[in-house]
């Protein structure tokens, strides 16, 4: 049988079945199934990291206050993750715009480093180049060992930035470090739940960040 | 597969390389790209998706390059899929019109991601299942589609009383004279080498 088989993501649906009507229904309510599986894992994991993302966003929140600004890095989907992320900041549906930029966008900064040096230090160069301590550093990942946000994350610390990570799995090599300061994890082995919890885990944390801001202004 | 978010570039490029470079390993590379949100969308798409293509946009109702983009879906002949939230686009503004129930911004961004998800899922799962795969359509000799009975067509450039268009056939020289002159980007209707309705007079 074929090695590419997605009998995995759909086991009930008969591989042989020639009748496209019945396979319709039966890819219909299993669709219906992934997406209720989706909406279930978001809200269990926004109830388990509650106190975990007020925590990263009252951090990130007395950074902005302070003048820094946020950099967000990721590789493939994660990228997209990260360039949301910094738009959310820079241009919010509602509460202050603040300062942010996606790292995973500029393909001649990209590819200038890549070629140059290697893939592994593609945002960690970019940080060297434009943080300061006090800034805030983000990075997306499902495994939660991609060597270069690793790389990043180390740089970010050792420049005196906070350090926020997005992980799944068992939250990997950022779950154990020390270099991640807030490391909010959803526990999924599948790799496409794990985006679309941590699309959520996002939309939290900027949300608890805008009321932490709004708090202190008012304080 | 094209795919286009003017408004959320980051989603055009998370659909692309979902397909392009899946996460599960062994499943085959898929040819999607994001049109890049600076460029002109019809302006892309009418010179460079083929015949069978698929565009797939996620972009609110109102986004004019996407509503422009779709309602040429079938003179280019390209399967159009419409992924969005809040207020719905007209009835058949796309083949395919995947819309959410909800306003808040933020849980139409968080439901496109799963929606894009569960699509390429689906694709992988049909490419296993041949029963999905086969097709009644353009059997039956009286097949609408495939006759010359008025198809759609997008003026390309205008020569005195011809008109090179774009068509699910590809580029095709019409005749204008029982038209009023159109201008580039009007859709026709072309019969037998003549364009007979111009739907975008004014």
């Amino acid at each position: 049988m074929s090695p590419e088989a997605s009998d995995f993501l759909y086991p009930f649906i008969e591989r042989e079945e020639k009748d496209a009507g019945s396979l319709l229904a039966d890819l219909a309510t299993s669709a219906e199934g992934k997406w209720e599986q989706s909406t279930r894992l978001r809200l269990d994991t926004l109830s388990a990291l509650a106190g975990d993302i007020t925590a990263a966003a009252a951090a990130m929140a007395g950074r902005f206050a302070a003048g820094g600004q946020l950099f967000a890095f990721g590789n493939g989907g994660s990228a997209t993750d990260a360039d949301a992320f910094a738009r959310l900041c820079t241009r919010p549906p509602w509460g202050d715009p603040l300062p942010a930029r996606s790292l995973a966008f500029d393909q001649a900064v990209l590819t200038a480093i890549s070629n140059d040096v290697g893939f592994e230090i593609v945002f960690s160069r970019q940080l060297i180049a434009y943080a300061r301590a006090g800034d805030i550093a983000i990075g997306f990942s499902t495994s939660g060992n991609s060597d270069n946000l690793m790389a990043a994350f180390a740089e970010a610390r050792k420049r005196g930035m906070l350090t926020v990570g997005l992980a799944g799995y068992d939250g990997g090599r950022m779950g154990a470090s020390d270099d991640v300061a807030h490391c909010l994890t959803v526990r999924s082995d599948s790799v496409h739940r794990i985006q679309e919890a941590q699309a959520a885990v996002a939309h939290a944390l900027w949300d608890a960040l805008q009321t932490q801001l709004r708090q202190e202004g008012a304080a | 597969m094209w795919c286009a978010s003017p408004a959320w570039p980051f989603h055009s490029h998370h659909v692309a390389v979902e397909f392009v470079h899946p996460v599960i390993m062994g499943k085959r590379a898929l040819p999607a790209v994001a049109v890049p949100a600076d460029e002109d969308l019809v302006a892309t798409l009418r010179t460079t998706a083929r015949t069978g293509d698929i565009v797939v946009a996620v972009a609110a109702a109102d986004d004019p390059a996407v509503a422009a983009a779709m309602r040429r879906g079938d003179a280019w002949g390209v399967e159009t899929v419409w992924i969005g939230a809040g207020p719905r686009p007209p009835s058949g503004a796309a083949k395919h019109v995947l819309w959410l129930p909800t306003d808040d911004p933020l849980q139409a961004s968080e439901q496109f991601v799963r929606m894009y998800h569960l699509l390429w899922e689906l694709t992988h799962v049909c490419f296993e299942h041949q029963g999905l795969l086969t097709s009644d359509d353009c059997l039956d000799d009286v097949c609408i589609t495939c006759s010359d009975e008025g198809r759609p067509a997008e003026v390309l450039t205008v020569d005195g009383d011809e008109a090179l268009v774009r068509t699910a056939e590809g580029r095709e020289r019409v005749d204008l004279s029982i038209i009023d002159t159109p201008r580039p980007g009007d859709l026709l209707l072309v019969h037998a080498g003549s364009a007979i309705t111009n739907l975008d007079a004014a």
